[in-house]
């Protein structure tokens, strides 16, 4: 390469990485009274809600976002203390003592709830062995619920044996309607009507050894880009139903209603006769409230009439579970290692670190903005492990083709023949490498759930980075810094044998 | 000659009782899943003024708790703020929006605690809120203590998936070296992968190391991907050396020793890399849980040395002593012409 177009090329490289740097890592304010910012990628990428860091448009007016919220669910019969001494506030001395006859403090004199006598305990106080069957086939389903919207970090608890605590991460976009859409229990069941007072179940040739589950197989969700969408899959006799509920819907539209126990969820006009097996369901869906609708009438398939009901309480705010100043930790850990890697290459190979510099400031950037434009990648803890692999494993990778030219220059060879032989000889090699490192990602990625598919894909995604860096990007960089060094060998720290002996 | 590769059932033996003694554990009790707290005691103090919350107020309940707690002889693991929501304002929103007057002061307990104590420091916190009357009179707060026992309910789904997953990842990433490299390369590769995601398992399970649920399998995964990045080192070299005509007489051991002592710089230089690379995050961020994380993965790295180091060439002597001999076999009941006899005899 010439030493004019190496220059050209070297100024080009050099203002896409500036470029890249300045998009992914600078944040600013600017405009009257700071008015208006300047967000990088990296402030925009979505952070693990237990890193804790307010980031993002809010970031500046203090607001915190990471952690998650909790609400607990009280089935019927019980109530918190506090709910109890507040209903107690506003009676007479007699409406009292009958309220609180009805009421049994539990599990014990200091418990933090009351059970209503005759609906969760008898009337000695001990707990009813139906409310504990109901209750625990509840918190079941509850479980249910929550281990499918496959959310990092969620948790259901059983607190004290008749309440259930959930926690969803404040990750999501409709933490409130998961939470609350989720304390819905009973069966599932369509009714059809004009309104919603008249509507009828549609499944009116259930027999009373049947269940729902003769009607619906299965609800899903889909999503197709941003929008989401719930998909019923009927039997044919839930085919068969739901043709008769819509047969007048050309003449007369007919609303369908789609219940969980008595808690409407959602509704459906229909305008003409709907005789298929799958009916599926967009409105205002995103993916993620698509898939809270599903899970929730995907358990509601089991349900019975008898079924618990809950009331949630109000919510909670959690900070998040590592501390808010984890970011920042890890930007730090992160500089740690940059410098003591450009430390190494700048030592050993001289201007030649400058090449890998570049090589990994691409590498560094392209994760950056995957990082921030694919919607399911977030900063975490297991993706930063990830990444860190990948860089360990990309710094290798230089490092081999750096000694492998090293090894065929000392042989005497110019260095463009050191370089093209050295690369051949470790290409195979590397590309071997990189490749048994990515499937094995790709394929956990594909398998595996939350933390773990997330940083799997990380690791697949920047293994795929760091081999096409060590192999193409690095080589590149090399041939045109080279090209403008007069001394190739000084250039890159490599001795000739004649060198040496001299 | 290295020793090492002699030593194959000292390899083995470590191997097999470390494993065995933690699938028992992890059976009989599984890991040490501490830091998620499934069984717990919380006690909550709740908190609410009309118009907004008061930072003495918060200190001072902070301070009821802790000297009731400390009556009692009471330490609690975790103590957090927790702020009141309130419902979205309209229903087009899905988030939370925070309330700003009410808040839970939580102190989480081990589920051993016993109620007795909890008791005592609920009456004694009910006692020094009702005794400081300039407290409730400034504030107009109203206040709430109790207690509760917590189970968490296991999301298992995950765990299973992820060891599937590894378990997946690794045949098939052993079936593309089986095909680059050969069968007894991959069959070693397979077993020192399976080997390291065990023993990385073990040890926690043994050790009782905390770990948060999702972390055993992705320290199994690190471990069974370092394993086979380590091995395929040694496999690139031993195809090398295999292409030199001269190999074809050295024995199965003087094969694998040279290709350790070619390859054992490279694979301790990418291990003490990727150790020093975990150490420095596990340091950076000591004050924060993130830890914890980082730490754990130092242990599945140093797995994927050991098999590296010991078991996996160890191993690979007697499989490939094995692959030789049936080579020789074949070779020795090959009747026909060389294609290089064929050639002249055509010629």
């Amino acid at each position: 390469m010439g030493k004019k177009k190496s220059v050209v090329l070297l100024v080009i490289y050099t203002l896409l990485i500036a470029v890249l740097c300045f998009i992914c890592t600078v944040s600013f304010s600017y405009g009257t009274d700071n008015l208006y910012t300047f967000s990088s990628v990296m402030r925009m990428m979505e952070k693990d809600a237990d890193l804790g860091l307010a980031y993002g448009a809010n970031a500046d007016a203090g607001a915190y976002l990471g952690g998650g919220y909790s609400a607990v669910y009280y089935p019927e019969g019980v109530i918190s203390a506090r709910e109890y001494a507040d209903n107690l506030d506003g009676m007479t001395d007699e409406e009292q003592a009958d309220y609180a006859a009805n009421y049994v403090r539990y599990p014990d004199e200091n418990g933090s709830v009351y059970l209503e006598k005759g609906v969760a305990c008898n009337e000695d106080g001990t707990v009813m062995s139906s409310f504990e069957e109901a209750f625990s086939s509840a918190l079941e389903t509850v479980t249910q619920r929550f281990a499918r919207l496959r959310v990092d970090g969620a948790r259901v608890e059983a607190v004290d044996g008749c309440m259930i605590r959930v926690f969803l991460p404040a990750m999501m976009d409709g933490e409130y309607i998961a939470i609350n859409l989720f304390s819905y229990t009973g069966e599932l069941d369509i009714r059809s009507g004009s309104d919603e007072a008249s509507a009828t179940t549609i499944f009116t040739d259930m027999k009373t050894d049947e269940t729902v589950a003769d009607f619906v197989q299965a609800v899903n969700a889909r999503s197709s880009g941003d929008t989401g969408y719930v998909e019923f899959v009927f039997t044919d006799r839930g085919r068969d139903a739901l043709a008769t509920a819509t047969s007048g819907a050309a003449e007369t539209a007919v609303t369908l209603y789609f219940y969980v126990g008595d808690s409407l969820v959602l509704n459906l006009s229909v305008s003409e006769a709907y005789e298929q097996n799958t009916l599926y369901i967009s409105g205002s869906y995103t993916p993620e409230t698509a898939n809270t609708v599903a899970a929730l009438f995907s358990t509601s398939i089991a349900g019975t009439q008898d079924d618990l009901t809950f009331t949630p309480s109000d919510a909670y705010f959690h900070t998040a579970l590592y501390g808010e100043s984890t970011v920042v930790m890890l930007y730090i850990a992160f500089g740690v290692f940059f410098v003591a890697m450009m430390a190494f290459f700048f030592i050993r190979y001289h201007r030649l670190g400058f090449v890998h510099l570049y090589t990994y400031l691409l590498f560094l950037f392209a994760m950056i903005l995957c990082g921030w434009s694919i919607p399911f990648l977030y900063l975490s803890v297991e993706t930063f492990l990830a990444f860190m692999l990948a860089s360990v494993l990309l710094c290798v990778s230089d490092a081999v083709t750096f000694e492998c030219a090293r090894k065929e220059y000392a042989l005497g060879k110019t260095m463009t023949s050191s370089v093209k032989t050295g690369y051949k000889k470790c290409f195979w090699k590397l590309f071997d490498l990189h490749i048994v490192v990515a499937v094995i990602a790709f394929l956990v990625y594909a398998i595996s759930l939350t933390a773990l598919q997330t940083a799997a894909f990380v690791l697949g995604l920047a293994t795929l980075f760091s081999g096409v860096g060590t192999l193409l990007v690095n080589r590149f960089g090399w041939a045109v810094m080279m090209g403008t060094s007069k001394r190739p060998g000084a250039f890159c720290n490599f001795r000739a044998e004649e060198d040496e002996n001299e | 000659m290295n020793k090492r590769l002699n030593l194959l059932p000292v390899w083995a033996a470590i191997s097999a009782v470390i494993i065995i003694a933690g699938i028992v554990l992890m059976a009989l009790l599984g890991f040490n899943e501490s830091p998620e707290r499934p069984a717990s005691k919380t006690f909550d103090v709740y908190y609410n003024v009309v118009v907004d919350l008061n930072d003495e107020s918060k200190a001072a309940l902070e301070e009821y708790c802790e000297s009731a707690f400390a009556e009692q002889g009471l330490t609690y693991s975790g103590k957090a703020t927790l702020a009141g929501q309130s419902d979205p304002v309209s229903s087009s929103q899905g988030s939370f929006t925070a309330t700003g007057n009410d808040f839970l002061l939580r102190y989480t307990f081990a589920a051993d605690v016993s109620d007795e104590a909890l008791a005592s420091a609920k009456a004694a916190v009910e006692a020094d809120i009702e005794g400081n009357e300039a407290f409730l009179s400034t504030t107009g707060a109203e206040t709430y203590v109790s207690y509760d026992t917590l189970a968490q309910q296991p999301l298992t789904e995950s765990v299973w998936r992820g060891a599937v997953a590894v378990a997946v990842a690794a045949v098939v990433a052993l079936i593309y070296i089986a095909i680059r490299f050969g069968l007894g390369c991959a069959l070693t590769g397979l077993i020192a992968c399976v080997n390291d995601a065990f023993l990385t398992l073990s040890v926690f399970a043994i050790a009782r190391i905390p770990v948060y649920a999702f972390a055993p399998m992705l320290y199994a995964a690190i471990a069974a991907a370092v394993s086979v990045v380590y091995w395929l080192i040694r496999c690139m070299k031993l195809r090398d050396d295999a292409k030199d005509p001269a190999a074809g007489t050295l024995s199965a051991q003087e094969s694998v020793a040279n290709a350790c002592g070619a390859t054992d710089k490279i694979v301790w230089l990418a291990a003490g890399i990727l150790l020093v690379t975990i150490a420095v995050c596990a340091a950076c961020t000591a004050a924060t849980g993130a830890a914890a994380v980082f730490a754990g993965a130092l242990i599945a790295a140093a797995a994927g040395l050991y098999s590296g180091m010991l078991l996996a060439p160890s191993v690979h002597v007697k499989i490939k002593a094995y692959f030789d001999g049936r080579r020789r076999v074949r070779q020795a009941r090959y009747t026909g012409k060389k294609k290089s006899a064929k050639a002249d005899a055509e010629s």
